[in-house]
């Protein structure tokens, strides 16, 4: 809408405003309370009705708001003029702001009339409205609704005018308007039944306030003519009113609720969620149950949405309406066509779904990754560890079998020279000494490569190994018998070996406790002592080697240590 | 079940190793002794049929054989003890940690060696290891007795245990008998005898009277 349009329409409304005030004052004091009422329910269908042509601008619901308002505050501006033309128009038009009320009830919420038969059950509104008042105003002398001479003329008036002509017309009328009344509530609650999704609930409000304008056109459109008539028609119905422009804040209130909530809904979805999950937050922030997410299929052959249904994204269905989520050509939101009258609200589901699909995608993608460095990690570990288990088997397959051999060899050749030769003897003597130390050496050099007790016999020889050689009082509180996967069983010796190295050399502990447990697929390492104390996780790069091993196998290496308490590592580790 | 005691210049004996030269290097010495050497054998499964054939006194195995070099050895000497109970079995090892040890003595320990494998150089001591498995006393390698009795301990009553009372825990451990730690601690079989009952009183232990028991209750102690 047009800035000129907008001050054109907020002119005219304070302009109506103001004219009925002016017209209207000093007013009767009894009239006061009616002037008011008058006052209050034109401006805010004005009002209404400027603020949904901005917030709606496609939609014809602002234009049909203003015309109530205006129909509605107009004939009493004119009929207070003191002007007989005036007068008499103002008196003609009351009444034909209830066809335009109609109108926006059918129309209701997109603006436009849904059929042929609707638009012709509008148009009758009109010209019934419009056609019995006129009929009507011929027979009407101002002086039977108690007017005296300082009332202006009726200028249609024909002769004296007719009580029982002007009463009969207004019966007929009465009887015709009702007609019409009905026809137009059973339409809205089809409309209602009918729809789906945010229409659906959209609907609901105008259901309610269709059911009280029904019961007070019943109450005081001259059909019944009851005792209270009087009261309810100038009781009720100026509230009754009032439900239109009510309608419109509710919807107002709901588009921004339903605004908040998408918020929340993509929040609250947490990480990694599926689409299938987004579509059912999308859904339940909108209050749109029919919201479908749909997708292009890989092979390019349509879209289906979340529940695997075909979406034809091109002919979406009656009532429907199709919207691309931006970043992602593949996917699209298919909504009620009632949401379409909030461009911002779709606007910003479709924003919403993008950053959760974008999100899903790169934690994906990112997941995808961290897996592969992981295996990747592994199964780096356990090629190094396969490399140093076959190094071992080939220092004691050939290096030691051939020094064992050699000493052998040397202990004949002694033994026999040692007669004969007792200074070859000796020298002989002094080289299988060095042969037997190349032979311990050589052996501590393996079994630091790789422990092959571990290979042969599992964690309870390795670690019973582990504790025996350890310079530090060193006690196994429980091992697990059975095996491991080897990396799992590697991984647990090295925490052990690395562990008890370090208490020997900074622990200044006067023992260290060794305990391996299982719990439902885990394997826990713990090795405390009752050293010093204080030692950090990050020192050491013997200590970073080891959290790198527990966490190549997925585990997690926990050290505490606080100073003077002595030091407690914890590998808690996958066991399937 | 007592080993079969035969003079030992009878002694036959079997040998399992899969290095070649070794085997035949072993062989040589262990005839060279006098010891009649009934057969060679490369993998566990050869050694447990030319045991079947031959009855051996006593077998010689290396505990690392084919085909996954693990310990095929070690699992021939426990069927054969299984089968053939009075077979004495020593093996060979590369290993100075204990845990195949234990799962050797835990049987019978009565005529088991267990000798590291670099003592073959020491010819004197290694064939005498031998002849006294084959006689069923326990041979346990004196490398990893000293290791065992070296270990750091805390509040142990082993710190109680004077020199003398040590060297007596580690030669029993050893496998030795009362008569062999006097001879080689030049002390009386009395002394020995009170040393023993002092340092069993001192451990707690409850004192036993033969030797292959008092090796495993000894060992046993000292591994905890």
């Amino acid at each position: 809408m047009s800035r000129r349009l907008l001050a054109v329409l907020i002119a005219g409304a304070i302009a109506a405003a103001g004219g009925l005030a002016w017209s209207g004052w000093p007013p009767h004091s009894d009239y006061l309370p009616i002037l008011i009422c008058y006052e209050v329910i034109g401006s805010s269908y004005l009002v209404a009705g400027i603020a949904a042509w901005v917030r709606w601008p496609s939609s014809r619901l602002g234009l049909l708001f203003t015309i109530a308002g205006y129909l509605y505050l107009l004939p009493y501006i004119l009929v207070n003029l003191a002007n007989p033309v005036a007068f008499t128009i103002g008196n003609l038009g009351q009444g034909i702001y209830t066809a335009a009320v109609a109108h926006l009830g059918l129309a209701w919420p997109t603006g436009r009339l849904r059929s042929r038969f609707e638009c012709g059950v509008v148009i009758a509104e009109y010209v019934t409205a419009v056609g019995f008042s006129a009929a009507a105003i011929v027979f009407w002398n101002p002086a039977f609704s108690g007017c005296d001479a300082s009332c202006p003329a009726n200028v249609l008036l024909a002769g004296d005018g007719s009580r029982s002509a002007g009463n009969a017309i207004n019966t007929i009328g009465g009887f015709v308007g009702l007609v019409l009344t009905g026809i137009v509530l059973t339409l809205i609650v089809r409309h209602w039944r009918s729809a789906r999704g945010w229409s659906r609930r959209a609907m609901v409000p105008l259901v309610w306030l269709a059911g009280a304008v029904g019961i007070e056109q019943i109450v005081t459109g001259g059909v019944l003519n009851l005792p209270l008539s009087s009261l309810v028609s100038f009781g009720l119905a100026p509230l009754v009113m009032l439900a239109g422009p009510v309608l419109f804040v509710i919807s107002t209130v709901r588009a921004r609720t339903a605004g908040g909530a998408l918020g929340t809904a993509i929040v609250d979805l947490g990480q990694g969620a599926s689409p299938a999950r987004l579509r059912e937050a999308l859904a339940r922030a909108l209050g749109d149950s029919t919201l479908q997410l749909a997708f292009g299929r890989p092979d390019e052959s349509g879209y289906l949405d979340t529940a695997g249904r075909a979406v034809d994204v091109d002919r979406p269905g009656p009532g429907r309406v199709v919207a691309r989520i931006a970043g992602s050509d593949e996917a699209v939101l298919v909504y009620d066509e009632g949401l379409a009258l909030e461009p911002q609200l779709v606007k910003l589901t479709a924003a919403a779904a993008s950053m959760a699909l974008e999100h899903a995608r790169l934690q994906a993608e990112v997941q995808a990754q961290l897996e592969q460095v992981r295996a990747s990690r592994t199964r780096i570990v356990e090629a190094g560890d396969a490399e140093r288990r076959r190094l071992e088997r080939d220092l004691h397959d050939g290096a030691q079998q051939r020094l064992v051999t050699l000493s052998l060899a040397l202990g004949m050749a002694r033994d026999r020279a040692a007669q004969a030769d007792p200074e070859l003897g000796s020298l002989i003597e002094s080289a299988s000494k060095e042969a037997r130390e190349a032979l311990t050496e050589l052996r501590e050099l393996a079994r630091g490569i790789h422990p092959a007790v571990l290979t042969e016999t599992g964690l309870t020889g390795a670690i019973q190994a582990l504790a025996e050689r350890s310079p530090v009082a060193t006690t196994i509180t429980a091992v697990p018998d059975g095996r491991f996967p080897a990396a799992i069983e590697a991984t647990a010796y090295f925490v052990v070996s690395e562990a008890l190295t370090n208490v020997a050399k900074h622990a200044m502990a006067g023992g260290a406790e060794v305990t391996i447990y299982q719990r439902p697929g885990r394997l826990v390492v713990e090795v405390s002592d009752d050293g010093a104390g204080g030692a950090r996780p990050e020192g050491g790069s013997g200590l970073r080697g080891l959290a790198d091993r527990v966490a190549s196998v997925g585990g997690v290496l926990r050290m505490d240590s606080p100073p003077g308490c002595g030091t407690r590592l914890e590998a808690d580790l996958p066991c399937p | 079940m007592t080993p079969r005691l035969k003079d030992q210049t009878e002694l036959r004996v079997v040998i399992a190793e899969d290095t070649v030269l070794l085997r035949e290097g072993l062989r040589r010495v262990l005839t060279d002794v006098g010891l009649d050497v009934a057969g060679t054998a490369g993998d566990a499964e050869q050694l447990l049929s030319l045991v079947a054939a031959a009855r051996p006194d006593v077998v010689l195995t290396d505990i690392r054989m084919p085909p996954t070099q693990t310990t095929e050895g070690l699992q021939a000497a426990l069927e054969i003890r299984r089968r053939w109970p009075g077979t004495a079995v020593t093996v060979l090892s590369q290993h100075v940690e204990t845990e195949h040890l234990f799962e050797l003595l835990a049987g019978d320990p009565r005529g088991i060696g267990y000798v590291l494998k670099e003592r073959v150089a020491d010819i004197a001591q290694f064939t005498d290891a031998i002849r006294r498995v084959a006689a069923g006393e326990s041979v346990i390698d004196p490398q990893v007795v000293s290791r065992l009795v070296a270990r750091p301990r805390r509040d142990s009553p082993l710190e109680t245990l004077t020199e003398r009372e040590l060297a007596v825990l580690a030669l029993m451990a050893e496998g030795r008998s009362n008569h062999a730690i006097a001879n080689q601690l030049y002390m009386s079989p009395k002394t020995v005898e009170t040393h023993v009952g002092n340092l069993f009183a001192k451990l707690g232990l409850l004192p036993v009277a033969e030797d292959h028991r008092r090796v495993l209750a000894v060992l046993t102690y000292l591994r905890q």
